[in-house]
């Protein structure tokens, strides 16, 4: 009794839902830092002005 | 950031790859195969680990939540709700893995029995307070409820634990943590894996605990520059 399949798919789940969020979280920063940079720019546009 | 955080960042990230490597090679190739279950008791060096990840991440949430209600610091709320979805990333792998594991050894993907009942119970409340976070402003009175929630669904935990003593269920009872000691009944071989896979999870509840807390305080700046520069000019 061995049920490969059972223990891949196991492990497909495990590793994907690990790099799923370590996906997301890297995504979610990268908007952020984006954000970031243009609300600085608009600042310092602001403040020349 | 202090310049000794992002240091200690990387180092971190490297060391927890490298245990998940020395990791997957005990389970693949160090532990036996267990005669009764064959390879599909493998399962169990994911099982166990992201069980055991589950519940320290909402006993995180559990402490940070007590403590942003006693002291109203933003710091507290943000340890909460990024364990909060740490924890329910592992509980749902434990959902997740466990009917892997059930289908070929009990024939049936599910039994409604006390432990799996009240494991589901778990994930639905952290599901619910993740769900309330994403809809709170910060600092508002819905951050002040889910912190509430928070502590209360960490109450269903001592159930779940002890729900395999208490009735008689399909669920297997602790193997780690049993009467008899630590690990006993089971091969030292699969005791060393078990551990070593244990750490290996525990160290990447650590960087996703960095990198979550880090992007939420990056939120937060966001918010705090666009309240002060751009929606007051």
């Amino acid at each position: 009794m061995n049920n490969l399949e059972y223990l891949f798919a196991a492990n497909v789940f495990v590793w994907g839902g690990i790099f799923y969020y370590l996906f997301r979280i890297k995504k979610y920063q990268q908007s952020l830092q984006n954000d970031l940079d243009l609300i600085k720019e608009a600042i310092k546009k602001g403040l020349q002005k | 950031m202090s310049d000794e955080t992002k240091e200690s960042g990387p180092l971190l990230i490297w060391f927890t790859a490298v245990a998940f490597l020395i990791g997957m090679a005990a389970i693949f190739i160090y532990a036996p195969t267990e005669q009764m279950e064959g390879a599909v008791q493998r399962i169990m060096y994911f099982h166990i680990p992201a069980a055991w990840l589950a519940f320290f991440s909402f006993f995180i949430v559990f402490i940070s939540s007590i403590l942003f209600l006693w002291k109203k610091e933003r710091e507290w709320d943000i340890y909460a709700l990024a364990s909060a979805e740490i924890g329910v990333i592992f509980c749902s792998l434990v959902l997740i893995t466990g009917p892997l594991w059930a289908r070929p050894i009990w024939g049936a993907w599910w039994v409604w029995d006390a432990r799996l009942t009240s494991t589901l119970i778990l994930w639905l409340i952290y599901v619910s307070y993740l769900m309330l976070r994403y809809q709170t402003d910060v600092g508002s009175m819905r951050a002040r409820f889910a912190a509430v929630l928070g502590i209360v669904g960490f109450l269903d935990i001592p159930f779940i634990h002890f729900s395999v003593l208490w009735w008689r269920t399909f669920h297997p009872p602790p193997k780690m943590i049993s009467p008899e000691g630590l690990g006993a009944g089971m091969d030292p071989s699969m005791v060393t894996t078990l551990m070593l896979s244990l750490g290996a999870f525990t160290l990447l509840y650590f960087v996703f605990m960095g990198q979550r807390i880090k992007v939420e305080k990056m939120r937060d700046e966001v918010e705090r520059l666009k309240k002060d520069y751009l929606y007051t000019n």
